[in-house]
């Protein structure tokens, strides 16, 4: 998961020289309409082909026990278990699609659902999702409207990943700070640095890359009120004042001394990690590095540095691909194992996510099992998720390229915020022009 | 050997039109050379033929349709303010940047190493390996490596700096000048063993007597140098001087991973915006037409290099 979106990034391109030779071949338009009779399958007996990306940490052992225990339990149902990288899933998927070969369920990223709806690859779930009985409010606010694209439902909520304050309770004690403080205001927390640095500690190093930069910069952009694109995302909006300031309150990390210049990338975890610094806004995965089992650390929800509770958060969704004559047994048999797989989906905390199901996440057993993911739960209501538009990543990116500017101290963050905008719009403009956004 | 190959030249076929004897041996040259030539049209040829015709198209390998826009992609290019020329050009100007910074570099320290590792000294064979040794790892390895090492905060190389007294917070992988010092610094350090190797075998094969006689004119080292051995090397230098400019001119993985392409994009190479706009953002039609504005650029560059190689011997 840590690099899953970058991995993803360079892994769309691996596939792409085949894919150029098999793209032309087929053209499914409007995407096909999917639709189980029940949550509990009961035709006759069929394989279902399951990819995930699923090939680090705990998930390896996890997947294969938990199918081999559905396959148990439901006799006329064969799962198999197709694992890959993320990257070969985003450049295999696609094109195994139009030749009818892809799986008949899959887990992907939130933001690569639009993309995949818009080329017609996934079955509308609307009705799948009636007839499994989820409404919103299974879910975390908001996720399940974040698989929604152009008024259809094309994604079911497996998994959350939010951001959270890693905090080193050694460097609070060193530096003379109660190591039990948490940080829940702008007050508390640059109260917090300030003492630090009086101690000789730069409190929070703070990098200019998508891990974990890009994350803290769209945490506080929507903590002072502001949001990465208007509303039909055709324009992008992460350069307005709430924009300006959050990036402001990133450079002034640097500027005020809380934190080195030029922080590598990664150099915010290893830091933490090696007692160097004592707070590092990062993801729910750090839960399980087991580099930081030698510190004595604990995390809390990111402070509320702007006017409102807001959290970045990335999520993975079930989707049922549209393979070229898919069977409409094998969609039902997936159906059931989703809705299977996501009342078992306690163990998924092992791999450092948060499984989506409320009724799963809020029973007090994950708790007492992971209490180091409490804080990141208690975050899940102000979270924001994945941005849902056909092709979108590329004008994400510009928002790290922003980011990196300033942190570096290239460009003003007002002007490095401008220029990415200006960018993002052309690329908003192309994507919509393509993919008919 | 030499008069089979030969026909193959455009000028020397047509020359040879008519006599029976050399077309029939311009056919078996061309049956020994077929296996090559297949493999050489299928996988190099057609795909470039079909990239240019990519190239007139909005190509979205994921969409259904892939509309011809004609030049579009290339006027885009010239075109200020356009999506992609900006970042095009600017990625052109890193590339040329590294380009010129790495070669030289590539070029002499490899010579030296070379001319000192042909002395006959004990362990030579142990030095050439100790030099090679770096070229055997692929870029991942010594990216991870180096990221690590070049690290401004938590490296060994500031670490090492500050314990000698120096400043101890150069921003190596994370700010220009300092990036492009490590990226050309590890380019070296990685791929010198290479030329090293190829300008020994070079060395190896200049005629000892040469140097004797040179010695007998009263020749010094340094004239020995000049007037033999420089002289003996030209035509490997001019292998290696073409294959050291490509390499550095299609520089991808040392960027990718140790400086992300950063500050902003001041160290990503034609190259990577090229595999990014390709690949990452499904852009195969502006990805092929930069693809073959670089080609041109770099066609030219190995023009002039044969040129003025070949003008002085």
């Amino acid at each position: 998961m840590k690099k899953g979106r970058a991995a993803r990034a360079l892994a769309s391109s691996l596939a792409i020289g085949v894919g150029i030779a098999l793209a032309g071949c087929s053209a499914s338009g409007a995407g096909s309409t999917g639709s189980v009779a029940s949550s509990d399958y009961s035709g006759p007996k069929v394989t279902v082909s399951f990819w995930n990306g699923w090939t680090g940490g705990a998930a390896p052992v996890l997947v294969p026990k938990l199918i081999a225990q559905f396959n148990q339990e439901h006799k006329n149902i064969v799962v198999k278990d197709v694992p890959m990288q993320w990257a070969d899933i985003s450049a295999k998927m696609p094109l195994a699609i139009k030749a009818g070969k892809g799986p008949d369920v899959a887990v992907g990223h939130g933001d690569d659902i639009a993309t995949y709806a818009a080329q017609g690859l996934l079955l509308k779930s609307d009705s799948i999702v009636k007839s499994l009985g989820y409404t919103a409010s299974d879910f975390p606010a908001g996720l399940l409207s974040d698989g929604n694209y152009k008024g259809s439902q094309y994604g079911i909520p497996w998994s959350v990943t939010p951001l959270g304050l890693y905090i080193n309770k050694d460097v609070l004690a060193k530096a003379g700070l109660d190591p039990n403080l948490v940080p829940t205001d702008k007050t508390s927390y640059m109260d917090a640095l300030a003492k630090l640095k009086a101690a000789g500690v730069q409190g929070e190093w703070a990098d200019g890359y998508v891990f974990t930069g890009t994350f803290e910069f769209e945490s506080l952009l929507w903590q002072y009120g502001g949001d990465l694109f208007n509303k039909g995302v055709s324009k992008a909006t992460f350069n307005s004042p709430a924009g300006v300031s959050a990036l402001t309150q990133m450079v002034d990390l640097i500027n005020q001394g809380y934190s080195p210049p030029n922080v590598a990338q990664d150099g915010d975890i290893n830091a933490l990690i090696a007692g160097k610094t004592a707070f590092n806004w990062n993801g729910v995965w750090q839960t399980t590095n087991t580099a930081l089992t030698k510190d004595k650390w604990t995390a809390a929800p990111v402070p509320q540095i702007g006017s409102q509770k807001a959290v970045w958060s990335s999520s993975t969704d079930w989707i049922f691909p549209a393979n070229k004559g898919q069977d409409k047994n094998k969609t039902s048999a997936a159906a059931t194992f989703v809705k299977w797989m996501n009342n078992h989906s306690s163990g998924w905390a092992a791999t450092g996510e948060l499984p989506a199901q409320n009724s799963v996440r809020n029973d007090p057993k994950l708790v007492a099992a992971y209490p180091q993911l409490k804080p990141f739960l208690q975050e899940l209501p102000y979270a924001h998720y994945e941005t849902v538009s056909p092709g979108i990543t590329n004008a994400e990116a510009t928002i790290t390229t922003a980011v990196n500017e300033a942190m570096v101290g290239k460009k003003s963050p007002k002007q490095a915020l401008d220029d990415a905008v200006a960018q993002a719009n052309q690329l908003l403009q192309q994507n919509a022009s393509q993919y008919g956004g | 050997m030499a008069n089979i190959v030969q026909p193959t030249l455009p000028a020397a076929g047509a020359r040879a039109r008519g006599r029976a004897g050399v077309q029939r041996r311009t056919g078996t040259a061309y049956l020994f050379l077929a296996p090559f030539l297949i493999l050489f049209c299928v996988f190099v040829v057609a795909p470039a033929i079909y990239g240019l015709w990519i190239s007139l198209h909005t190509w979205n390998p994921l969409l259904p349709l892939q509309p011809w826009v004609g030049l579009k992609n290339y006027i885009d290019l010239f075109t200020p303010g356009s999506l992609t020329s900006g970042d095009f050009w600017q990625s052109v100007g890193n590339t040329g940047i590294f380009t010129v910074a790495s070669v030289p570099l590539l070029l002499v320290i490899p010579l030296v190493i070379a001319v000192l590792l042909n002395q006959k000294i004990r362990g030579g064979t142990v030095f050439r390996a100790i030099f090679f040794a770096p070229y055997v790892l692929g870029v991942a390895v010594i990216g991870v490596i180096w990221r690590y090492l070049l690290d401004p905060q938590l490296g060994v190389v500031n670490h090492v700096l500050g314990a000698l007294g120096l400043p101890s917070n150069i921003p190596w992988t994370v700010d220009v000048p300092w990036a492009w010092i490590s990226l050309v610094g590890v380019t070296v350090w990685w791929t010198l063993g290479f030329n090293t190797v190829i300008l020994l075998a070079g060395l190896k094969g200049i005629n000892v007597d040469l140097y004797d006689a040179a010695a007998m004119d009263g020749a010094g080292a340094f004239r020995k140098f000049w007037s033999v051995t420089l002289p003996g090397l030209r035509p490997v230098m001019t292998f290696v001087t073409t294959v050291t400019i490509l390499a550095s001119a299609n520089m991808f993985g040392q960027s990718y991973l140790l400086t992300k392409g950063g500050p902003g994009h001041a160290t990503r190479t034609a190259v990577m915006y090229i595999a990014d706009e390709g690949l990452s953002q499904n852009q195969m039609g502006a990805a092929a037409a930069m693809s073959y504005v670089l080609f041109a650029i770099l066609a030219v560059i190995s023009i002039i290099n044969f040129r003025l190689q070949r003008e002085r011997s």
